[in-house]
């Protein structure tokens, strides 16, 4: 047998992130479209338009399976930390442990009272409640997201805490925990990122519709809203959120930012490279093609500054997979710069009223959604595998966070049946979304019975 | 403060059973219910409000991370194969409450109700077993940590597992003890055959929850000797008891009468007095080592340093003053009984 089959961290590691990752699916597209709620109940509310309560009756509907989905799979992100991450818990709960239970408090209680009512609740609430409520559960999720990245803030960039007489941290400074610059400048990234997947998502759908001639009202509004908030939000998520990200990291994780870009070797006027392989053994980047000076002027403001490499740091600070972390940043670069050309053609062509008659283009809509996606995970595998090998960053080492008493086996056991669950968790809810966007917003009967008794 | 917050996480558990445990309980009442059309109005009566009611476990969770992380690192990686049953049940019973709604087909809906009662009778089993666990203890070693098996040889002291006789009775009374409070709820919300279905089942679990009491109060004697000794001095203790008296009378009283509301009422405070009797009785131990006594996790040896308890006590109460401002509202637009029309899962 070999070894990391016997290391009871890597299992843990794998199944956090397995389940993390499956478990983030969900959220982004639910933060990213509950501000379509919201602005499409507020339009309802001053037009009077009935189109507007239909897509938010729509979208409400696949809002709350992905809710749904979310809930059930973030409960065992919480326990994990208790029973595969015992130790880690026992240093840092009293910290990390604060923004956890604030999300549930804060952030779950707020979002869970109001779904049903906001999914389901229209005729008994009314047009201003039924507003109010999607208000509620937008405020919830993005505050939901605050929390947790909070607790990943700390993690990556450790503040306002102190070392306790019992060896355990505590906090020194709320604010300064709480309002940690890393989380800001996180959170303003990943929320950016997950209008991203929403309006992509919503662009796709209305493309699909008008490819297929079929709710032809909804369709334009679906293709415009969407392809609308998708530039805005991959120009941000870029431009300023991740420029500020990349120089955060260029701050105070230097050998990360080394990693990512695959720089073995320290200088100046150091390049960005578009294309090439990390070669860890022969501590070079195979077959690059780079940008000269361009991280230099990314990281530190100017083409000339200097850039340190890997080779500038102990390796046992290096993170311990650099390929990998190598590969998903690169990759998500490129998938971002790829939205913002696709969306701002897509406008480009809706502001000359052609988007609904370019078939390319839709069809490139319509098979654009997955990307987003790939380009969130890839985000969150950069900021994870980057850390690496802290579990908070300077701090406190991964391999001294696992559990104990919980050997290899047991975890492999778990991780096999969370990837069987989700497996079957995952075709199911693509079956009932499909199935929503198979019967479409313009459910007569529905809307007649909802609009009968909210008027 | 390290009681304070004792009672902070005992109170968001309690309330997270009360919540929960109508699930668990409707949900075990549905696996009884004759027709389709009846199946219907049980899920109605649970509705839109399961998350809700889930979340607080989530609230519980995190709090027990902030205030007392060493025992979450002590139980969870303890109870480890035992907490992803529990997992994965409530995974299987959110989704099956959810898509359920989402086809309007017999075949379909007949699953996934099947899927709710079965993973709803677990969650019921379960918590009911992990509270035997909490009381009788579990062999933590001098590390304060432990690992066992599902079962040992069934008996209660030294290398136990998580099923022995007592804990497999308690279970066994927390599976009737929260079918006859979910049973008492839809006799509340609910009308018509599955009213009066529930009435009947209340009836007679409740006449069994009496007896089982007696049983698991006389075993719990047996396991844990030491136990009244100290207990005997907590006025929390006689707190609990006083409500669990007050409350059995206005549940029994609300039955007889068929006032519904109050019978949910002493139903719900029944079972606060009897969590809170639990929790007082075991105080200031959280963990109960079967080994050696000196083992046993304390609230205080367990409890976060007092940085973080005072940075907690800062946010916890606005969050709570939060929490009753949604149950108003909860109250408010839920309250009355539910219609299969309106509120199963259809637009309301």
């Amino acid at each position: 047998m070999n070894s990391a089959f016997n290391d009871p961290a890597f299992w843990s590691r794998l199944q956090f992130g397995f389940t993390l990752t499956f478990h983030y699916l969900f959220p982004q597209l639910t933060m990213g479209l509950a501000w379509f709620l919201v602005f499409w109940k507020w339009r309802a509310l001053r037009t009077g338009d009935k189109k507007y309560n239909q897509a938010a009756r729509f979208w409400a509907k696949i809002f709350g399976l992905n809710f749904a989905v979310g809930v059930v799979t973030g409960i065992p992100m919480e326990f994990q930390f208790g029973t595969n991450w015992a130790d880690f818990s026992r240093f840092a709960g009293g910290v990390i442990g604060q923004t956890l239970a604030m999300e549930g408090m804060f952030a779950f209680f707020l979002e869970s009272a109001f779904v049903g009512a906001l999914i389901w609740g229209e005729r008994r609430l009314g047009p201003r409640y039924h507003f109010i409520a999607a208000v509620a559960v937008a405020l919830g999720s993005w505050l939901s997201g605050y929390f947790i990245l909070v607790t990943n803030a700390f993690m990556q960039h450790p503040v306002g805490y102190e070392l306790q007489a019992d060896g355990s941290l505590g906090i020194a400074s709320f604010s300064a925990y709480l309002l940690n610059r890393w989380a800001w400048v996180e959170f303003a990234h990943n929320q950016m990122a997950a209008l991203v997947t929403g309006s992509f998502v919503v662009a796709a759908v209305g493309a699909f519709y008008s490819l297929r001639g079929l709710h032809t009202v909804q369709a334009r509004l679906y293709l415009r809203a969407g392809t609308f908030v998708a530039l805005i939000a991959s120009l941000l998520v870029a431009f300023p959120t991740g420029d500020q990200q990349a120089k955060m990291v260029g701050n105070h994780q230097p050998v990360t930012l080394a990693a990512m870009e695959g720089r073995f070797h320290g200088g100046r006027d150091a390049g960005v490279a578009m294309i090439g392989e990390p070669n860890v053994a022969a501590q070079r980047l195979d077959n690059p093609i780079e940008v000269p000076g361009a991280l230099s002027f990314l990281a530190y403001g100017t083409f000339q500054s200097y850039v340190r490499g890997l080779d500038q740091f102990p390796q046992d600070t290096w993170p311990d997979n650099i390929e990998l972390l190598y590969y998903s940043f690169h990759l998500m670069i490129t998938l971002g710069s790829a939205f913002i050309i696709l969306m701002a053609y897509a406008s480009f062509r809706n502001w000359r009223g052609r988007l609904e008659s370019d078939t390319l283009l839709r069809w490139a809509l319509m098979l654009a959604f997955p990307f987003p996606y790939i380009a969130n995970t890839l985000g969150w595998m950069t900021a994870e595998l980057g850390r690496q090998p802290w579990l908070i960053y300077g701090l406190f080492h991964t391999r001294d966070g696992y559990s104990k008493m919980v050997s290899s086996g047991t975890t492999i056991f778990t991780l096999i049946g969370f990837v069987g669950l989700y497996f079957v968790l995952g075709l199911l809810f693509l079956f009932l979304v499909g199935r929503e966007i198979a019967n479409g917003p313009d459910q007569e009967a529905v809307n007649q019975l909802v609009e009968a008794r909210a008027a | 403060m390290i009681e304070t917050w004792y009672i902070i996480i005992c109170l968001m558990l309690i309330t997270y059973v009360l919540l929960d445990g109508r699930n668990w309980g409707a949900g075990m009442i549905l696996g009884l219910v004759a027709t389709a059309q009846e199946r219907r109005q049980v899920i109605a009566a649970i509705g839109p409000l399961w998350s809700w009611h889930e979340v607080w476990l989530v609230g519980f969770g995190g709090t027990l991370v902030a205030v007392f992380p060493k025992l979450m690192a002590s139980a969870f990686a303890g109870y480890y194969l035992a907490l992803f049953l529990i997992l994965w049940s409530l995974i299987l019973r959110g989704v099956s409450l959810e898509v359920g709604g989402h086809i309007n087909d017999r075949m379909w809906q007949g699953f996934w109700d099947f899927v709710f009662v079965v993973s709803n009778f677990l969650l019921a089993i379960l918590f009911g077993t992990a509270a035997g666990n909490l009381a009788r203890g579990v062999p933590l070693d001098g590390h304060g940590d432990f690992s066992m098996a599902f079962f040992s040889d069934f008996r209660v002291r030294g290398y136990v597992g998580l099923l022995d006789w007592y804990t497999v009775s308690v279970a066994l009374f927390a599976a009737v003890l929260m079918a006859a409070h979910g049973a008492t709820y839809l006799v509340l919300k609910t009308e018509g055959a599955v009213h009066d279905r529930s009435e009947t089942f209340a009836k007679y679990l409740w006449v069994a929850v009496a007896p089982l009491l007696i049983m698991v109060t006389v075993e719990s004697r047996v396991v844990r000797p030491d136990l009244p000794g100290r207990a005997i001095h907590n006025p929390v203790l006689w707190l609990g008891l006083l409500m669990i008296t007050v409350s059995t009378i206005t549940l029994v009283s609300g039955r007889l009468s068929h006032r519904e509301g109050r019978a949910f009422l002493g139903s719900n405070f029944l079972l606060v007095g009897l969590l809170t009797t639990g929790g007082a009785a075991i105080f200031p131990v959280m963990l109960h080592s079967t080994l050696s006594p000196e083992n046993s996790l304390t609230a205080y040896s367990v409890a976060a340093n007092p940085s973080a308890l005072r940075f907690a006590l800062i946010w916890w109460p606005m969050g709570l003053a939060l929490a009753v401002a949604y149950f108003v509202f909860i109250s408010r637009q839920y309250a009355g009984k539910v219609s299969v029309n309106r509120d199963n899962q259809g637009f309301y």
